[in-house]
């Protein structure tokens, strides 16, 4: 069967859909999940720069032991029971958004990394990227921050501002555009 | 077992810089989309969304001195994968104007009344047919502020979680026999005719519902395929 055609989520998805707290992976029905607790935290601008308030973002990544939530995961069993792996944030009017998350430990055969995905008013198509952490060997080996052309991999790389917490600029297009992935 | 998910036709899919949507030239990239091979990561995604949003009932159009205006509409939507087996335990959002076209939004001020029964949102999960049921009631068309005559066709927004994190899916369905789909730059922007139908809901006769509602129902395809994977 043809799958689905996307459309945007428009301008009024609703509030009440990014429910407070959504963008807190650290917990999960009260418990704390394992492993050092992380922000990420940016900005995210379209051509001509301008913030975009009201965009929605989704993260899904690994647990700190590099272990996804998921049946496909052949260490599923060993996941962190209290850690779901997926938060929803979004921006404010200044066009920043803010996770709350755990650092994710290597899965298998990847370095550390934590998938986005924004959704706004003017997408037609849900916009993917992945994001990875500044200091890491073994991004250098990584086989999607290797598909991105080495110029641009700097742009998916967070950068460290404080201890535990990571900037993640998005920028939809133009001058130090994210790299987006077409899957 | 597992999903693999192959490239869509691109013609099923909407084009990303639509004329005359004034955003979308501002938004989406200029880049090449980077191409990147499937891990683990893409292909888990998460199961349990429900216990971090909470779920909302599936019967929005509330009743007796509360009952939205607007015709009353019972929804009827089933969820697959490309294989056509059913996607259940799938979490589903869905939002919608009322019926004069109004949401519940800061960002929608000024165009048309609020209907104080009416918050327009929904937050479900499907069964195991992969199906869900909504009581709500037909949205209102309304106009874009691009200033030059474009009117939303009525249609009903819904946001999906599959099984795997490529599956994720934002859509929007239509009403048949519109006036307004024909020249919506949203619906049209979908190159292909057929894929554009399927964004159509159908409507069956309204019978075997007990409130005596308009019927609608409506199929959407998530990617995907069942896949048996290769441990290494």
């Amino acid at each position: 069967m043809i799958p689905t055609g996307e459309a945007t989520i428009g301008p009024f998805f609703p509030p009440r859909y990014v429910d407070a707290g959504a963008n807190d992976l650290t917990q999960l029905e009260g418990r704390a999940a394992q492993g050092e607790a992380i922000e990420i935290l940016g900005c995210v601008r379209q051509e001509d720069s301008a913030p975009l308030d009201n965009l929605v973002l989704e993260i899904w990544q690994a647990d700190a032991k590099g272990i996804y939530r998921h049946p496909a995961d052949p260490r599923q069993r060993e996941a962190d029971p209290n850690f779901l792996g997926w938060g929803r944030a979004a921006t404010d009017k200044q066009g920043n958004y803010r996770f709350r998350t755990v650092r994710p430990g290597a899965p298998a055969g990847r370095t550390r990394h934590v998938n986005f995905m924004v959704m706004f008013s003017g997408l037609m198509r849900i916009l993917k990227t992945t994001m990875f952490f500044e200091g890491e060997q073994a991004n250098d080996a990584d086989p999607v921050l290797m598909a991105v052309p080495a110029a641009r991999r700097a742009l998916l790389v967070a950068r460290q501002e404080a201890p535990g917490e990571y900037r993640f600029e998005l920028k939809l297009r133009g001058a130090h555009e994210t790299p987006f992935f077409d899957d | 077992m597992s999903t693999a998910i192959a490239p869509r036709d691109e013609r099923t899919q909407p084009i990303r810089i639509v004329p005359g949507y004034p955003q979308t030239p501002w938004r989406n990239p200029q880049e090449p989309l980077v191409k990147r091979p499937p891990t683990l990561s893409e292909l888990t995604g998460p199961l349990e969304v429900a216990k971090r949003v909470k779920l909302l009932g599936g019967d929005i159009a509330g009743h007796g001195e509360k009952q939205a205006i607007g015709q009353l509409m019972h929804l009827k939507v089933r969820v697959m994968d490309e294989d056509g087996a059913p996607v259940g335990g799938a979490v589903v959002e869905v939002w919608q104007a009322n019926a004069a076209g109004r949401y519940i939004h800061p960002n929608d001020d000024e165009h048309a009344p609020v209907d104080a029964n009416f918050y327009g949102a929904a937050r479900l999960v499907t069964d195991e047919s992969g199906a869900f049921e909504l009581r709500t009631v037909k949205p209102g068309a309304y106009p874009v502020p691009t200033k030059d005559g474009w009117w939303r066709p009525p249609h009903v927004h819904f946001s999906l979680f599959g099984k795997v994190w490529l599956q994720r899916l934002v859509t929007q369905m239509y009403f048949p026999g519109e006036p307004l789909n024909g020249q919506d730059r949203i619906l049209n922007a979908v190159p292909d005719a057929q894929a554009r139908q399927r964004l159509i809901a159908r409507m069956v006769p309204p019978t075997g519902n007990p409130y005596n509602a308009l019927v609608f129902e409506h199929q959407i395809v998530l990617r995907g395929r069942r896949a048996t994977v290769v441990q290494p």
